[in-house]
């Protein structure tokens, strides 16, 4: 419990800005993604501005600045499991579980990751993957550090998980714009777009926006009725079965 | 053309599904069998989550099963007595099978079961299958008179207590037997997402002494209403059905039964038997290999809670 408050503690005080002379202004492009029948991943735009804070009196902001946007998807319960060879057969022997694990996770950054920041700052605020598996878990340190890298590598092997250190753009020097495509596999649910904005290695803003990947119409409408009405479901599917079985018997009789 | 797939929550092309369904349909109209044996394993080899699968297979061989199961019906090929002992003993069974299905699920083995199930089930069926066949083709090949058992000589299982006769089979045997193969063909099938009309078939027939005109219609007739009481069971416990990916699979398989029962006729009872014993033992293999050989990937993971 001390632990979690520390941490806490650790992530407040990073939060209160260095140098407060900024602010940023920032938009998405979507927000809301709409899973259609026909949903084959969807691309986003984030775009912003840094500019003076207000009240300052400052006319303009002096860059050079970094900007990392960290894009979260809904939290789910995982496991990651390893095979080992018993007996002539190979089978899942050990398994760590990792509580409330992002289901997706993307960084955009400007720049190199550790050449904008230290990397003690950076994983005090989630923005490196492996933050996310080195919340301490029951399974014990070395475990949690194993299967939490091997975690974090198979989804990014399904697009899941990624950097992209190259992924922002200024158009000028304060403006930035930054793309990321959302696969398909992305799991529907509220999102978190984090945006900071580095300079000199410090968090000087940051803001976040909110958006939401949700089924819509008959996917929505499939999809409630399998969780909400499940028997009803069932019977609709066997119904269904049935029906489509007798037909293609019907049709294609000689 | 990619369609989302709703409860699988990915998205796959349309031509892919009803093509697979229209193969593996066209494979299970050739030989008479439902054909999920080789649409679960191809749609969890595909990339589809294994759960999703096995429940959404379910219904496809619901369908698959249901145009046979008719015909068969309108020629009185149905043992409808029969059927209904095996029917209740099945939706027993998959009681079972869909409560083992979850904790597997949990504790990270269903793939093991999944894979070790198919290696035994598939690979003693279809070496029996085999044997049978080249024995079968061979005889023929020398004009040697292949004589069948008749369904008169009998065995220890008739000498079991509850006795009941089953009149159109022209049976007078114990319940027992037959209760005990749809207990495990229900809990088998529903664990593995199979119809288990290929277990079915040989145990009537050798074990029960069914004659060959009614075996083939109580067999399809309690595939459709032991599977479709697993897809209701399955919708209900694990929420896996995914109903348009069970409808694209059905869709194909059942133009594609039409088609691979056609061209059926053309071949041997002895060839089509042999075929599929060597189709079987593939499958058996692939899922063998599997697990003996080294894997690319020790790691896997899983997701163990809802979207949240």
């Amino acid at each position: 419990m001390s632990r979690l408050l520390a941490l806490l503690l650790i992530v407040l005080l990073s939060a209160v800005p260095v140098c407060a002379a900024a602010r940023l202004v920032s938009g998405v492009s979507n927000d809301t993604i709409q899973i259609t029948s026909s949903f084959d991943g969807e691309r986003l735009t984030f775009f912003g501005t840094i500019a003076p804070e207000a009240g300052s009196g400052q006319r303009y902001v002096e860059g050079p600045f970094d900007v990392v946007i960290v894009v979260l998807g809904p939290t789910q319960d995982r496991v990651a499991r390893e095979k080992t060879h018993n007996f002539g057969i190979w089978l899942n022997t050990e398994q760590v579980e990792f509580k409330r694990f992002p289901s997706y996770f993307h960084v955009l950054s400007s720049r190199r990751l550790l050449e904008i920041a230290d990397i003690n700052l950076l994983n005090q605020n989630f923005i490196l993957p492996e933050a996310h598996a080195m919340i301490p878990n029951i399974a014990g340190f070395m475990k949690t550090l194993v299967f939490g890298r091997e975690l974090i590598r198979l989804m990014s092997e399904q697009g899941l998980f990624g950097v992209q250190e190259n992924g922002v753009q200024f158009m000028s020097d304060t403006f930035y714009t930054a793309q990321l495509t959302l696969p398909s596999s992305a799991p529907p649910g509220p999102y978190i777009a984090q945006t900071y904005v580095f300079q000199n290695g410090q968090i000087i803003a940051r803001k976040s926006e909110g958006f939401a990947v949700r089924k819509i119409a008959f996917e929505r409408f499939l999809a409630q009725s399998a969780t909400q009405y499940p028997l009803l479901y069932g019977i609709a599917c066997v119904i269904l079965a049935l029906f489509t079985g007798w037909l293609g018997g019907v049709l294609f009789r000689r | 053309m990619q369609i989302y797939l709703p409860i699988a929550e990915l998205s796959v092309n349309l031509f892919f599904l009803v093509g697979i369904g229209g193969a593996v349909g066209f494979l299970s109209g050739l030989f008479g069998v439902g054909g999920g044996f080789l649409l679960t394993p191809l749609l969890i080899f595909s990339g589809v989550p294994a759960p999703v699968a096995v429940a959404s297979v379910t219904g496809q061989v619901v369908a698959a099963s249901t145009s046979g199961a008719l015909s068969h019906y309108r020629r009185g090929g149905i043992d409808l007595h029969l059927a209904m002992y095996l029917i209740l003993s099945g939706i027993l069974g998959a009681f079972g099978g869909v409560a083992t299905f979850s904790v597997l699920r949990a504790a990270g083995q269903l793939d093991l079961v999944i894979a070790v199930g198919f290696v035994v089930l598939l690979g003693f069926v279809g070496i029996l299958m085999l044997q049978e066949a080249v024995r079968a083709l061979l005889k023929s090949r020398q004009g040697v008179v292949v004589r069948e058992r008749l369904p008169n000589q009998h065995s220890w299982i008739h000498g079991l207590p509850w006795r009941v006769r089953f009149k159109k089979s022209r049976l007078y045997i114990s319940v027992l037997p037959v209760l005990a193969i749809g207990l495990f063909i229900g809990f088998v099938g529903s664990l593995l997402g199979i119809g288990g009309g290929f277990v079915m078939v040989p145990a009537l027939v050798y074990l029960l002494r069914v004659p060959g005109n009614v075996v083939i219609g109580t067999s399809l007739a309690q595939v459709v209403a032991m599977m479709a009481a697993t897809t209701i069971m399955h919708a209900v416990q694990s929420q896996s059905v995914d109903i348009l990916l069970a409808f694209c699979l059905m869709v194909g398989g059942t133009a594609g039964a039409q088609f691979g029962a056609a061209a059926g006729q053309h071949l041997r009872g002895e060839q089509l038997r042999g075929l599929l014993a060597l189709l079987v033992l593939a499958v058996a293999i692939r899922f063998g290999l599997s697990l003996v050989l080294a894997p690319d990937d020790v790691f896997s993971m899983a997701v163990t809670s809802v979207v949240r």
